[in-house]
């Protein structure tokens, strides 16, 4: 009975598609299937999997973002640059910054989309090109080099939270952002269950006259969706930085497409209204295993963008062939409009 | 008393074609304010000979992603399409078996075309067939097709082709560059195919409502397919140009005209959620953005400084839009309170003053 539920899931098929890919890398480098790598994808993903839920409650609300990653970095390029020039050292005053602008630049997409009614991919496409383009223009076009950032930056890039030792006597240990990821994602799913603003995400996905109808602020959840979306680039940025201990106002744009990738493969409609929590983590790690390890699998780095492309397409294919044939069982179908 | 007979046809011009008439004083103002503000650069020969020359391969791509926004869908993959073209075509070039036959040149264009055909059929099956939204179709053919070009090449650029090959992007003929009667000569077929043929009409129909097509009898999904061939079609094109132009092609050339071929068309007047839009409003549109870039550079404009301008003119069009949506909803609106409220006096006047 349980069993025939999961097989309804679209997490199912998406988790054992990573557990067969992971068996296949280990089968070919045996290095894979360690506890260290597991740590060191957790840490080197966290990043992608908060910019991923933002982009997620966005396709949930029936939108798309395209900015998310241009608002990341202005986030993170803006705020190490005023902590290095105000010459103080401080982790959360980073981290407040980077929020604040996070929030301020997210607003605007909130004000353009929730306000003025205009379609979001357009919109995000129009406010990425202005923040980066307003960035590199006015802010700074140097990149920021390890020796030149403040203490507390690199301390948190290599904070653990539990460390495990090698055989010779080195440590590696679980990275202190994963418990952030951890409680971003519980935030974020708590909005989505428990709150009227989370319920008004899910409604305003599904039929967004009929969310307005049934009494719900639509502008308001708008407005409320890209802040919040804001807030998880503003963390995103600082937890990229502290990664890779290294600022580039050019870095992080371009991804986008990817992170949609991922959140769309985690069986998202990018129509709105149906997706979860869940199939995004795993539609994040399946995009993360596949970008990090092809190295391990003895291919180049040129096939990465081939193979993102063929799992998008053949992942999306299978997806909406899926809900033709469910709709086809139906007999009042509604999928077949095309 | 004429004033007011001017006024009013004035206002059923605008209420007419009010984009393509906004969108002209918008051309002439900016023509303007260049001339002005650059005298002795701007209109020169040599700048709009340039101008011409530039302006054709994302015009192309500009009218590429017209046809599909007209549909309803988008396409995202113009760019990569005409990528991978073009390191095809490139690799064809400049092989060395193929030279000395002197059948590289023709070999290389019908490539480009059945190529990039074959492209527009996967994105055309994506859409129509399988039913996936055209966003994210073109989202993943756009990182496939891209990744095939970087795998054809490893990454690296291919230069230095055929000279006789560099007429297609280089050449004039009665000094009018040859790319720019390219443009031209599409710019009408497409023009001709949207507003004279059942293809055309089709598809207008398709993007105002796909389930009302449906049920009038059209085959949304041929038109659909057609759609995203033509595209994939002026993609290749745009891609022989642009390899022929500078002489050379690397994987990931051109990114930046995605956006700007958003821009044009939304700009041109063509409605994103599809059913509206024409090939004179596009074209504007595409001439207002090359004299912007035009001018910007010969101001020395950092490139930094472009993407924020296209970012917010295309913001700024789209309020616009908008804005002089609710303004002609709330003319309306108060029209017909005021002809409710005031039916048989304002009969009375209308009779006395015709």
């Amino acid at each position: 009975m349980k069993l025939t539920r999961l097989l309804h899931h679209n997490e199912s098929y998406l988790f054992l598609i990573i557990v067969v890919f992971s068996a296949v890398i280990t089968v070919v480098n045996p290095v894979f299937f360690s506890l260290e790598n597991l740590f060191d994808l957790l840490r080197s993903s966290a990043g992608t999997t908060i910019l991923a839920v933002g982009v997620f409650i966005v396709l949930l609300s029936g939108g798309i973002d395209v900015s998310i990653t241009a608002i990341a970095i202005c986030c993170q390029y803006i705020a190490i640059t005023t902590l290095i020039s105000s010459g103080l050292d401080n982790l959360p005053l980073v981290f407040l910054i980077s929020i604040a602008i996070g929030i301020s630049l997210g607003a605007i997409n909130g004000v353009l989309i929730g306000v003025f009614k205009l379609p979001t991919l357009i919109t995000t496409l129009g406010t990425s090109s202005l923040f980066h383009g307003l960035l590199l223009e006015f802010v700074g076009t140097r990149s920021i080099n390890t020796g030149d950032l403040p203490e507390s930056i690199k301390e948190f890039g290599k904070a653990t939270i539990l460390s495990i030792s090698r055989g010779d006597g080195t440590q590696y240990g679980l990275s202190v952002f994963v418990p952030i990821v951890a409680v971003t994602l519980l935030v974020t799913w708590g909005i989505l269950r428990y709150t009227m603003v989370g319920r008004g995400i899910h409604s305003l996905g599904g039929n967004i006259e009929a969310a307005r109808r049934t009494g719900y602020n639509v502008t308001f959840i708008q407005f409320f969706i890209y802040c919040y979306s804001g807030i998880l680039a503003g963390i995103a940025g600082i937890l990229h930085l502290s990664l890779i201990r290294y600022s580039n106002p050019n870095y992080l744009v371009g991804t986008e497409l990817n992170i949609i990738a991922a959140v769309v493969l985690g069986g998202t409609r990018i129509t709105g209204g149906r997706g979860t929590m869940t199939g995004t983590i795993l539609g994040v790690a399946l995009i993360t295993i596949l970008q990090k390890n092809l190295v391990l699998m003895g291919l180049s780095s040129y096939w990465q963008e081939f193979f993102v492309g063929l799992i998008i397409v053949l992942g999306v294919s299978i997806t909406h062939l899926q809900g033709k044939f469910e709709s086809r069982k139906r007999p009042t179908g509604d999928g077949s409009v095309a | 008393m004429k004033v007011n007979i001017i006024k009013e046809q004035l206002g059923t011009v605008i209420r007419e074609h009010p984009k393509n008439l906004i969108l002209l004083m918008l051309l002439v103002l900016i023509l303007i304010l260049l001339t002005v503000a650059i005298p002795d650069r701007f209109l020169t020969r040599v700048n709009l000979e340039s101008m011409a020359f530039q302006l054709p391969e994302f015009g192309l791509l500009a009218l590429a992603m017209m046809l599909a926004m007209i549909t309803g869908g988008i396409d995202l993959s113009v760019v990569s399409i005409a990528n991978l073209a073009g390191v095809v075509a490139a690799k064809i070039l400049t092989s060395e078996a193929l030279a000395s036959s002197g059948l590289s040149i023709p070999l290389a264009v019908v490539v480009v075309f059945i190529l990039s055909a074959v492209c527009g059929l996967l994105n055309g099956t994506l859409i129509a067939v399988i039913g996936v939204p055209a966003i994210l179709a073109t989202l993943g053919s756009q990182g496939l097709l891209l990744g095939i070009a970087i795998l054809l090449t490893k990454g690296h650029g291919i230069s230095g082709f055929p000279d006789s090959f560099m007429v297609v992007g280089g050449g004039s003929l009665l000094g009018i560059p040859i790319p720019f009667l390219l443009f031209l000569s599409m710019a009408a077929v497409v023009g001709m195919i949207l507003s004279r043929t059942r293809q055309g009409f089709c598809m207008y129909m398709v993007g105002t409502n796909p389930v009302v097509a449906r049920f009038s009898g059209i085959s949304n999904r041929r038109v659909i397919i057609n759609t995203y061939l033509m595209t994939a079609i002026l993609a290749g094109l745009a891609s022989l140009i642009m390899i022929s132009r500078v002489n050379s092609i690397r994987p990931g050339y051109g990114a930046a005209y995605l956006l700007q071929a958003i821009l044009v068309v939304v700009l041109g007047g063509v409605d994103p959620k599809g059913g509206f839009g024409s090939v004179p409003g596009v074209v504007m549109g595409l001439f207002i953005l090359q004299l912007t870039r035009s001018g910007l550079n010969i101001l020395s404009f950092s490139p930094f400084f472009k993407k924020f301008i296209w970012g917010s003119a295309l913001l700024g069009i789209m309020l616009l839009n908008v804005l002089v949506h609710r303004y002609g909803e709330f003319r309306r609106a108060k029209a017909v309170a005021k002809s409710q409220v005031l039916g048989e006096e304002d009969e009375q006047v209308s009779q006395r003053t015709r």
